[in-house]
Formats: C-alpha cells, sequence, structure tokens
C-alpha cells in the first residue's frame, strides 16, 4: 500500500514537473498568448489528477489577483483625466527644456509613477509625451526611451504595488506597503541615480536643442494637459486614502486586496453617481475593459500550475538542493537568489519565476529558523526579479511596450544595442543591491 | 446599378514615387479629397488622401495608436505646423497611403452607399477582383447624381 502511493506521487511528481516545464517553454516562445497558455497547463494539472479543482483555487492568490484588479480599475479611471501628462510637460519646463535636464526628468517622473503605477501603463501616458518633447526639440528619442524603460523597471521595485512580483511576495508573506517602502526604496534611490551616470556620459551630454525648439517646449500649457478637473480631484482624493490606507494597512487590520478593490469601487461610485443606469453601465464597463485581464488570468493559471507543481513536492526538494550548494548559509543563499533571479529575469517573464520561487524559499523557512529568517531573501528575491528585467529587451513588457512606441516612431530599440548598455547597467544595479543587502541584512 | 455604371472609369491617380507636394498640389489645384495610388501596371495599391495631408502636419507621437489624445496644451503655430508639413514635402506618397475598402465592378449601388457611410468616406475604389486593377473611382457626387436623375 504504502509502495503504491509512494509510485503514485513519484509519478505525479514528474507529470506535474513535465506540464510546468512545457508551459514554460511554451510562453517562452509567445506563439500563443500566456493566459491561454497558463489557464491550459493549470486545466491539465486538474485533468491529469495532479491536483483536484478545490486545491486549484486555494492555490490562487486572490489577494494578488484583488489588488491587481482594485488598482487597474483606479488607473483606468485616473488616466482619463489627463494628469500624468500634466507631470511629465510641468517636469520638462521646470528644467527649462534643456535636453539632458528633461531627460533625468522623464526617468524621476517615471521611476516616481511606476513606483505606483504598473509599469506597462506608466510608459503608455509618459513615453508619448516624451515622444512629442523629442520631436518638438529634434532630437533623438533613443536615450529618452532607453532611460525610461530603465528607470519604470527600478521604480517599480520600490514599492508593493509597483510591480508584480512585490504583489506576489508581498501577499504570500504578509509583507505591507510600508515594509516595502522602508526595506526597498532607500536602495531603489541609489540605483536609479547610479544608472542616470552612465546614461548622462553616454548620450546625456551630447544632447543639444536650438533656443527656439526649447522655447516651443517652454510654451506647452500643461494645464491643457488636464481633461477633467473635477474628476481629477476625485481621483487624487481615492488615491490618497489608498495609500494612507497601504501605509496603515497592518494597524488598520487590512489586506491588500481589500484596499485595492475598496479604492477601486469607491472611484466608480464618485466617477458614476449621479449619472442614469445607461450612463453608469457604460463608466463601469469601460473601467472593467481597461483592466488587463491577459495578466490577471495568467496569474490565476499559473498560481495552479506552481501549486499543483507544489504539492507533489518537487518544489521542496528544489529547494534543499539549492541550499546544499550553498551549504546552507543564509549570505550564499541570498547572493544566489538575487543573482539568478536577476540573470534569468533578464530572459524569462519574471512573473512565473516569482511565483515559483515563493513557495521553494517558503520551504527553506526550516533551515534558517523560522519565516522571520527569510527575510533577506524576499527583498533578493524582489531586486533581482524586478531590477533583471532591466537586462534586456524583452525582461520585461514596459521595454517592450516603448520598443513598440520607438518603432512606430521610425526609431526602432534593436535587441543587441539595447543589450550592449542595459545589461552591463542592470548587473551595476545588482551590484549595487548585493552591497546593500549585505550592508543591511547580512 | 452596378458599380461600372456609377464610377468615373478615368480618375486621376498617383505613382507611388510621386511626392507629397505632387499630390498636396493637385488636391488642393482640383479640390478633390482621394487620390488613388497604383502602380505601373494600374494595380490599386492604396489612397492618398486629405487625411494623409493632416497626418503629415501632425507630431508622430500624436498619430501613434497608444498616442496623446489631447493636444490642447500644445501652442504650435501655423508656421510650426506648416514647417513640418515642409520637410516632408518630397517623401513619396507611398509612405502615407491608406488601404480603403474597395468595391468590384459589379458591386450593387446599396453596398457601395454602405461602404461611404461606414467607411467614412466620399469615394469608393473600383478594383478588379482577379487582377487588382484599378478600374475607377465613385465619389458620392457621381452616386448623388445617378439618384437625383433617377428621382426626375
Amino acid at each position: 500500500m504504502h509502495e503504491t502511493t509512494a509510485a503514485a506521487s513519484t509519478f505525479h511528481m514528474a507529470l506535474a514537473a513535465l506540464i510546468f516545464v512545457i508551459t514554460y517553454v511554451v510562453i517562452m516562445t509567445e506563439r500563443v498568448n500566456r493566459a491561454i497558455v497558463a489557464l491550459l497547463a493549470a486545466g491539465v494539472m486538474i485533468l491529469f489528477g495532479v491536483i483536484n479543482q478545490e486545491a486549484a483555487i486555494r492555490g490562487v492568490d486572490f489577494n494578488t489577483i484583488g489588488l491587481l484588479i482594485g488598482m487597474m480599475v483606479i488607473v483606468a479611471i485616473t488616466r482619463q483625466s489627463g494628469v500624468f501628462q500634466y507631470l511629465a510637460i510641468w517636469s520638462a519646463k521646470k528644467v527649462d527644456a534643456s535636453p539632458w535636464g528633461i531627460l533625468a526628468m522623464l526617468s524621476v517622473v517615471t521611476a516616481v509613477v511606476s513606483a505606483f503605477l504598473d509599469n506597462v501603463t506608466t510608459v503608455l501616458l509618459i513615453v508619448p509625451v516624451a515622444l512629442l518633447i523629442t520631436e518638438e526639440l529634434k532630437v533623438k528619442a533613443y536615450p529618452y526611451l532607453f532611460s525610461m524603460i530603465i528607470s519604470s523597471n527600478i521604480g517599480g521595485t520600490a514599492t508593493l504595488i509597483g510591480d508584480p512580483p512585490n504583489i506576489m511576495i508581498g501577499s504570500a508573506v504578509n509583507l505591507t506597503f510600508n515594509d516595502f517602502v522602508v526595506n526597498l526604496a532607500p536602495v531603489i534611490v541609489v540605483v536609479l541615480i547610479a544608472n542616470l551616470i552612465p546614461i548622462y556620459f553616454i548620450w546625456g551630454r551630447h544632447l543639444k536643442a536650438a533656443p527656439e525648439d526649447r522655447k516651443r517646449v517652454m510654451d506647452f500649457n500643461e494645464r491643457g494637459a488636464i481633461t477633467d478637473l473635477v474628476l481629477l480631484k476625485k481621483c487624487l482624493a481615492v488615491i490618497g486614502v489608498v495609500v494612507l490606507s497601504f501605509v496603515f494597512a497592518r494597524f488598520l487590520g487590512l489586506e491588500a486586496a481589500t484596499i485595492g478593490l475598496f479604492g477601486a469601487a469607491a472611484l466608480l461610485l464618485l466617477q458614476c453617481w449621479p449619472h442614469d443606469a445607461d450612463e453608469q453601465s457604460k463608466r463601469v464597463t469601460h473601467a472593467f475593459t481597461e483592466c488587463e485581464w491577459i495578466t490577471i488570468f495568467f496569474f490565476v493559471g499559473l498560481f495552479i500550475v506552481v501549486h499543483g507543481l507544489d504539492s507533489t513536492g518537487l518544489l521542496r526538494l528544489l529547494a534543499d538542493k539549492v541550499l546544499a550548494v550553498t551549504g546552507g548559509e543564509l549570505n550564499a543563499t541570498a547572493m544566489v537568489v538575487l543573482w539568478s533571479s536577476a540573470i534569468l529575469s533578464a530572459f524569462i517573464d519574471n512573473i512565473p519565476f516569482v511565483a515559483t520561487m515563493i513557495p521553494l524559499i517558503k520551504a527553506m523557512a526550516p533551515s534558517f529558523g523560522g519565516p522571520e529568517g527569510l527575510m533577506p531573501l524576499w527583498w533578493a528575491l524582489s531586486l533581482g526579479a524586478c531590477l533583471g528585467g532591466n537586462g534586456t529587451l524583452i525582461g520585461a513588457s514596459a521595454n517592450l511596450v516603448v520598443a513598440g512606441f520607438a518603432e512606430r516612431a521610425g526609431q526602432p530599440i534593436r535587441f543587441v544595442p539595447f543589450l550592449l548598455t542595459a545589461f552591463p547597467l542592470m548587473l551595476l544595479s545588482v551590484a549595487i543591491c548585493a552591497v546593500y543587502l549585505y550592508w543591511r541584512y547580512l | 446599378m452596378k458599380a461600372n455604371i456609377i464610377m468615373n472609369p478615368h480618375p486621376m491617380t498617383l505613382s507611388p514615387s510621386d511626392t507629397v507636394a505632387t499630390a498636396a498640389d493637385r488636391i488642393l489645384k482640383h479640390h478633390l479629397r482621394h487620390l488613388p495610388v497604383v502602380d505601373e501596371q494600374g494595380r490599386y495599391l492604396g489612397t492618398f488622401s486629405i487625411y494623409s495631408l493632416l497626418k503629415l502636419t501632425l507630431p508622430k507621437a500624436v498619430l501613434d495608436k497608444h498616442g496623446l489624445d489631447n493636444v490642447s496644451f500644445v501652442t504650435e503655430s501655423v508656421g510650426d505646423l506648416a514647417q513640418r508639413l515642409g520637410k516632408r514635402r518630397d517623401e513619396p506618397v507611398k509612405n502615407w497611403i491608406n488601404i480603403h475598402e474597395v468595391a468590384r465592378p459589379d458591386t450593387h449601388a446599396m453596398e457601395i452607399m454602405l461602404l461611404m457611410l461606414h467607411g467614412r468616406t466620399t469615394s469608393v475604389p473600383v478594383v478588379d477582383k482577379a487582377t487588382n486593377r484599378l478600374e475607377g473611382i465613385i465619389s458620392f457626387w457621381d452616386v448623388l447624381e445617378k439618384l437625383v436623375g433617377e428621382s426626375h
């Protein structure tokens, strides 16, 4: 009897591993939409009896899903107000429309906005302004777009809601918004500055614009970018309350999804009231349509696939292997997690990677004196997975979105030239993080 | 009534290597809205229209599919806009054409009217299905003329 159970579990382990590897490979080829791949793989896990539906649903982290949807709805409504374009234009004028000043300012704005918004949304909102400004200044768009890619991935690392890996880690380990800000934001500021310095020496110092072209940018009237002042005030009020709730989440006893979805519902109410039923339904539909359902269902499918894999005990085995390599030492393990996350995330999607790493790291708890001892590893995972996205043009979705803009604007970003500058900068960023982790936690 | 009866069989056309300046002159001189672009064999490649000219005067950041939909903060003068168009005057028209929905010589009048309504266009190219040759063009005025003629 015991033998058959053991055989069955080995079989399930091999089967789950096979499904998992195939899923990964198909996702990487990008031949089939990733949401389809993840959902099919989740279905196959259940069909082959690796886990049942009940277990599969338990594997879905609805705190992550809820927070993602809530923030997407809030952003979908807020972006209509034009506030992000306002911010970009305002910052460009603050530096007298000098080409390098604008590059630095737009990078900082991108980083700050990315810390609170999804990175793809951030670049979708700010890159068009950057393209317009570079066209007016008659300077090449490439350095601006490059720097905005880098800054968006860096900025997104700073907070719980900045990048999906952080949302997943925060939710899995019960970390608050403040935990992320206190532990990651300081090193992120250093990393951003450290990236802007080489960008200045490579491109920034050569950027020149004629006074009359700069004047055209200075003549921009940023107030014109605000399309709906009343809506803007409502959005800022809701976002203010949402951020404050994140800050006091532990004190209030609230989890992230509650805050995000409650904020979304409140903003929908403010935007819809007192319009008639037709108009309300139009507005709610619009806000929901703007949510990235591909990402959401990708998460759902992945959570199930990874949960299936985890339930077979394979990830625990892998965790033991990693610990054997690092000699069970926290320092070495943190460095392995940091560097391998960074290098791998430069080439593969960091969402499935982090989804896999979370149970793997959790399984290491006994070796490091319980969950508390794992904290440096969580920060290493977050920093590595988020910053690794800067290594190549395919490292993060925001990179590809910017590349799309560049292509259509007739100034394409090519894979290899991007890699040659971005990969060393990514290594620099991760090296800074390694020093920081040593200094602060190890 | 079918397309080959209503159409103008000798429309003014452009070749793909004609410049934007040539197209603009012709549009202005003849008060046209659409100029079909055909290759040496007479095959329909697309249409250069007054909308192509509007696009040529706007910054790329505005035209992008994810571009700025609100530009009320930009205070460019007509001179600035004209300068942008001026810089592109020597570009070939083939970079700025749109492929319109086309009618076939045997397409019926009602379908042509529906094409105009849905495509928000006032002219429909008539293209042979097999050879892709431009057989003619139907403008809104051609249709109206026939309608008014019939009703009398």
